[in-house]
């Protein structure tokens, strides 16, 4: 999940991104891959029936009056196959 | 009751070929689909068929080459340092082609060096390796019986099912198992090979018990992977976009202020809610 925000006088600024997944360890704590070498799962992933909340903030220069907010999500299944699988875009004024 | 005729004799000639199956060693590929392919399925369940042939199912070898591959080179020859034979290959074969189990060890054997050549682009051994996979006989025959201390062993030309409406095409059997998780836990969770070692590949099934119907969800691996929107056989999941989409939700809350007492910095707050609507880890492996 990727967080960007462009601004009305037309930045793009990255602000944040998320990783979820599972990570498949071996005897000894390191990382593989291989179904043979997997002994222990360190779960990060998103759990059914649950909601995760992620809370980002993002300071911008003074000038800035308005920006937009962009939050895609990415799914990727195996190398070479990914899909968006959302991607929201939300304005925010920073003078009432 | 014209068709009566036709039928009956092709329920003999089934017979027949489970009978010299079962007699001599199965040696070859050929030998294998002949006796335990999903040809003759086919041609009376079409619209099935076509579903499964779409499916992640009716290629779980091919699609798994690379992996398969790596545990021949780096686990068994340059880490174990133990034989490429049948025991050692059936560790990933017991999900992804269990009907190597009535091959003859030469044929495995044989199978194992056709994995190292298709995955390094030898076409012609990817060719024959697709022809094994999760069929319609490993589904509803090899595997589908979940208790066979109590049910006994699957019987050789009877494919069991949710309903068992006998047909004269060939016997059925009613088994519960069919419409229950556990029947797909098999495949899709820890496996226990037979010297007690444990193999993570797909554990899935974990997730669902421990997770989603620890927290009350009522649907099974049916409902959502095969019931919903008729989807039947071609069993959704992770490559296929709008399964996806429908699996996670995503809420987007933005507001702004001018943060920090006399600096009044532009400042966003984004609050990001992901919801899992899967019945089990989203992603997984
Ligand atoms: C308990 C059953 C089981 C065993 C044993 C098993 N696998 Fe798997 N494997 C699966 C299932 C089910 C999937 C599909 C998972 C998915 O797509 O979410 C899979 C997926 C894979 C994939 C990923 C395909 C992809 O790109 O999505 C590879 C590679 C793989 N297995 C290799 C192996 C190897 C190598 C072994 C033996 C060391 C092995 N598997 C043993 C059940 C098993
Ligand atoms: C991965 C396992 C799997 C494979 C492979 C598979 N099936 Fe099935 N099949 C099932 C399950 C599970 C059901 C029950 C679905 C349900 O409960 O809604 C089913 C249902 C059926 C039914 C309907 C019976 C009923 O109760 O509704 C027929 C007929 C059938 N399968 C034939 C086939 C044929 C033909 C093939 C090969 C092209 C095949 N199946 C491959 C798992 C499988
Ligand atoms: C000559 C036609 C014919 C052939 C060939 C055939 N079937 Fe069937 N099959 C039927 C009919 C008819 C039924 C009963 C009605 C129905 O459920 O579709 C049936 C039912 C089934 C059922 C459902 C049993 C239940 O409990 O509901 C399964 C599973 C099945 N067949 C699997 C297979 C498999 C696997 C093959 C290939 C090895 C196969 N069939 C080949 C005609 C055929
Ligand atoms: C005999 C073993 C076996 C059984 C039983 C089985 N599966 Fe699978 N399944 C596999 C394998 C192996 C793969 C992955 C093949 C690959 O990617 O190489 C797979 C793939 C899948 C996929 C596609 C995964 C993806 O990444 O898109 C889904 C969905 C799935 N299975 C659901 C089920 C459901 C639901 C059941 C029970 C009705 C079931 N399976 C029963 C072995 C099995
Ligand atoms: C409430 C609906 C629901 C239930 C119940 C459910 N699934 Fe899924 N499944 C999904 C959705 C949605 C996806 C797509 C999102 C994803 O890839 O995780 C999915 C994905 C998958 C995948 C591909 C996962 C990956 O990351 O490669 C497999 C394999 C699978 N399911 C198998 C199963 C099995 C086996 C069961 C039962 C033990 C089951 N599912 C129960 C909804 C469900």
């Amino acid at each position: 999940m990727d967080v960007t925000a462009r601004t009305d006088d037309g930045r793009t600024i990255a602000i944040g991104s998320r990783e979820y997944r599972e990570v498949g360890l071996d005897l000894e704590g390191n990382e593989r891959l291989g179904a043979w070498q997997i002994k222990e799962i360190l779960d990060l992933s998103l759990q059914p029936g649950k909601k995760k909340e992620e809370v980002f903030l993002a300071e911008f220069p003074p000038e800035v009056k308005t920006a937009e907010i962009g939050v895609r999500l990415k799914y990727i299944v195996s190398e070479g196959h990914e899909h968006e699988v959302h991607n929201v875009l939300k304005r925010v004024s920073f003078s009432r | 009751m014209k068709t009566l005729p036709v039928v009956k004799v092709f329920f003999l000639f089934m017979l027949m070929t489970a009978a010299v199956a079962s007699a001599a060693e199965i040696d070859t590929i050929e030998q294998l689909t002949q006796a335990y392919g999903d040809g003759a399925c086919g041609t009376c369940h079409e619209k099935i068929h076509g579903e499964w042939t779409k499916s992640m199912h009716s290629r779980s070898v091919v699609h798994s080459l690379g992996g398969m591959r790596n545990f021949i080179v780096f686990g068994l020859e340059r880490d174990w340092k133990k034989p490429v034979d049948k025991e050692n290959l059936m560790r990933c074969m017991h999900c992804h082609a269990p009907l190597l189990e009535y091959a003859s060890e030469s044929l495995v054997r044989k199978i194992g060096g056709m994995i190292v050549s298709a995955s390094g682009g030898d076409e012609a051994a990817k060719k024959e390796l697709a022809r094994l996979n999760v069929n319609c006989i490993v589904c509803h025959n090899t595997v589908a019986v979940v208790e066979k201390n109590l049910r006994g062993l699957p019987k050789k030309g009877v494919y069991y099912g949710t309903s068992g409406s006998p047909t004269q095409a060939h016997g059925t059997e009613k088994t519960p198992a069919l419409s229950s998780p556990s029947f797909c836990g098999r495949c899709h969770w820890l496996y226990t090979p037979p010297d007690g070692d444990t193999l993570y590949c797909n554990t899935l099934y974990g997730s669902y018990q421990d997770s989603y119907r620890a927290g009350g969800g009522p649907a099974t691996c049916q409902d959502c992977h095969m019931r919903k929107k008729g989807a039947g056989h071609s069993f959704p999941g992770a490559y296929n976009e709008e399964m996806v989409r429908e699996g996670i939700q995503m809420e987007v809350r933005v507001d702004g202020a001018r943060m920090r007492p006399g600096k009044a910095v532009p400042t966003a707050v984004i609050a990001i809610g992901l919801i899992n609507k899967a019945g089990h880890r989203i992603p997984d492996g």
